[in-house]
């Protein structure tokens, strides 16, 4: 054994593979750095501000939490709400539209002539981003928080469409080959066939969905829509700091308590019990399934 | 024991018997229902639902409507240089931002970080991080640091920072651990263990995950110069104060195709990267 170690030392050289040289790969790990570099280097910026920045930062940070305008909670309580509001009513309304449109978008349950353009509505909802829809349409009905509601709604349908279909498509066939065998109509294999296998996964992200539009609404106030954003944009526009302060308190624990109840929530329906995301996130607490 | 099982035609009525009760799940749902409803209620109450609003100044849209059907393409020579400023802040950002990113989610990783003092106060920071809007960021930045691109990269950095840490430590999360075990068993530090048994695992899911956050930055970048950020988004927050309607579709289409690129690159990629 000891006698053929050497021998074994000297052949390693020659017995390891050799590393594969990939040129693609080189080649799109050269252009990214170039890209990278080159946008560095042309882009109009006086980087030296970045260096009295920390100092700046550190003095705004001390006007808006040293302290906060603590006498302003409730009003923007009552803002954050409002967002909040918007942004459950705009997803509810984004849900009831895309759910029957996603299946009809689903390969395999309808022709190709239904699904074809529906799916490209989505894509189109999807690449322009919700603000830019707000400002089309404020510039037609004018801004309020239910024009805000409505351009979520448009915003989420093309979300919650793509991936309506998305787990749809994904579902086990069995159940659809079964259904079809049975003799059930296209409205009946969609119902018993893809609904209870796909249920899930579709009401997991429906509660995303929410999570995002949370988000949405308190952007959408930046722009004029009313409730939080709106209150933000304002004060910062009049150098209120402390309010600012107050209010970015309070959107941060309303987005976080959100985030967490809805992420409870997802945790029931996907592994079937109730837990905090934050206490899994940190220690896995493994509790058996009740069955 | 032994006698051959006796086939015996089973009765119908035993089959219902031995069929599982159905779960009465019918209070349940009716409960969330309601549940429902009733946030859906207030939130049409609190919004002021009001349908007829917005046939109201009908006359008024209709004229809008008919510029914004109607692009001027000869507008776009002038958008060019917001373009490029808008693909540059997008690439600035994820490049600095997957950079911090990376030691962050290995701080932020159950797997990987084995103090849990400092594994809880990671998490909850970047939380915070994450449930700043980014157009929040670039007002504030916009305020601090003056308008421009700078602080329009300042806010795509920290938007983007939250969504990477989450992805990437949750990613490290999920991988097998055999090998950090393997390599902490022959003694390797932890920073070791992790450097030569984790990264290696989680590198493509990295990598599609770094696309997929410069695809983010683009609608991002397009958007957040509506508060004075730079790139595209300040474009159209002039064009719309001046009510030129035909150049803001204008340039709402080249975001739409920006956008389609991008998502066509990130899809193609991120599937070569992950099979």
């Amino acid at each position: 054994m000891s006698a053929d170690a050497p021998a074994l030392v000297a052949a390693r050289d020659v017995a390891r593979p050799r590393k594969p040289w990939r040129l693609a790969r080189k080649a799109v790990w050269i252009a990214a750095t170039v890209l990278v570099v080159a946008a560095f280097w042309s882009i109009d910026i006086s980087w030296s501000a970045l260096l009295t920045m920390p100092q700046r930062l550190v003095h705004y940070l001390g006007l808006m939490f040293l302290p906060p305008a603590w006498a302003k909670f409730p009003d923007a309580f009552s803002a954050t709400m409002l967002s909040v509001a918007m942004a459950w009513l705009g997803t509810m309304i984004g849900i009831i539209v895309s759910f029957p449109l996603s299946l009809l978008a689903t390969r395999g349950l309808t022709p190709f002539f239904v699904r074809l353009p529906l799916r490209g509505l989505f894509a189109v909802l999807r690449a322009v981003p919700e603000v830019v829809i707000a400002v089309l349409m404020l510039s037609v009905t004018g801004l309020t928080a239910f024009t805000g509601a409505l351009a979520i709604a448009l915003g989420s349908m093309g979300t919650l469409g793509k991936w309506g279909y998305e787990s749809f498509e994904s579902v086990d066939t069995g159940a659809i080959e079964a259904a079809r065998a049975a003799g059930a109509s296209r409205v009946q294999v969609m119902r018993w066939g893809v609904w209870p296998n796909a249920r899930p996964d579709v009401l997991a992200f429906w509660l995303y969905r929410f999570e995002i539009s949370v988000r949405a609404s308190a952007i959408l106030g930046l722009i004029g829509a009313g409730g939080i954003g709106k209150m933000l944009i304002d004060n910062i526009q009049f150098r209120v700091w402390d309010v600012v302060g107050i209010l970015m308190i309070v959107v941060v624990v309303v987005t976080m308590t959100i985030d967490q109840i809805s992420g409870m929530v997802r945790n029931r329906i996907i592994n079937g019990y109730w837990q905090l995301p934050l206490i899994s996130a940190v220690s896995k607490v493994v509790r058996k399934v009740k069955r | 024991m032994s006698t051959p099982p006796v086939a015996v035609r089973p009765q119908p009525v035993q089959s219902v018997q031995v069929r599982p009760d159905k779960p009465r799940n019918g209070p349940k749902y009716a409960i969330a229902i309601v549940v429902l409803a009733g946030i859906t209620v207030w939130s049409a109450l609190a919004v002021e639902v009001d349908v007829a609003a917005l046939f109201r100044n009908a006359n008024n849209a209709s004229r809008t409507l008919i510029q914004l059907v109607q692009p001027d393409y000869s507008f776009i020579p002038q958008t060019m240089p917001a373009l490029m400023q808008t693909v540059q802040m997008a690439i600035i950002g994820t490049a600095i931002s997957i950079a911090v990113a990376l030691p962050l989610s290995f701080l932020a990783s159950r797997a990987t970080n084995p103090n849990k003092t400092l594994l809880a106060v990671v998490r909850f920071i970047m939380n915070v991080v994450r449930s700043v809007p980014d157009l929040l960021y670039a007002s504030i930045f916009v305020t601090v640091v003056g308008t421009g691109a700078l602080s329009g990269i300042m806010a795509i950095f920290l938007f983007d920072l939250g969504i990477m840490v989450k992805l990437i430590s949750e990613a490290l999360d999920g991988i097998d651990r055999g090998g950090q075990e393997a390599a902490r068993a022959a003694g390797a530090t932890w920073l070791k263990a992790n450097r030569s048994a984790m990264l290696p695992e989680i590198a493509p899911s990295y990598l599609s995950q770094s696309i997929y956050v410069l695809e983010l930055n683009i609608r991002a970048s397009a958007v957040i110069g509506l508060v004075g950020a730079g790139g595209l988004g300040m474009l159209i927050d002039k064009v719309r104060t001046f009510y030129q309607y035909h150049y803001l579709s204008t340039v709402i289409l080249e975001i739409l195709v920006l956008v389609v690129l991008l998502e066509l690159l990130s899809s193609f990629t991120r599937k070569r990267l992950l099979t």
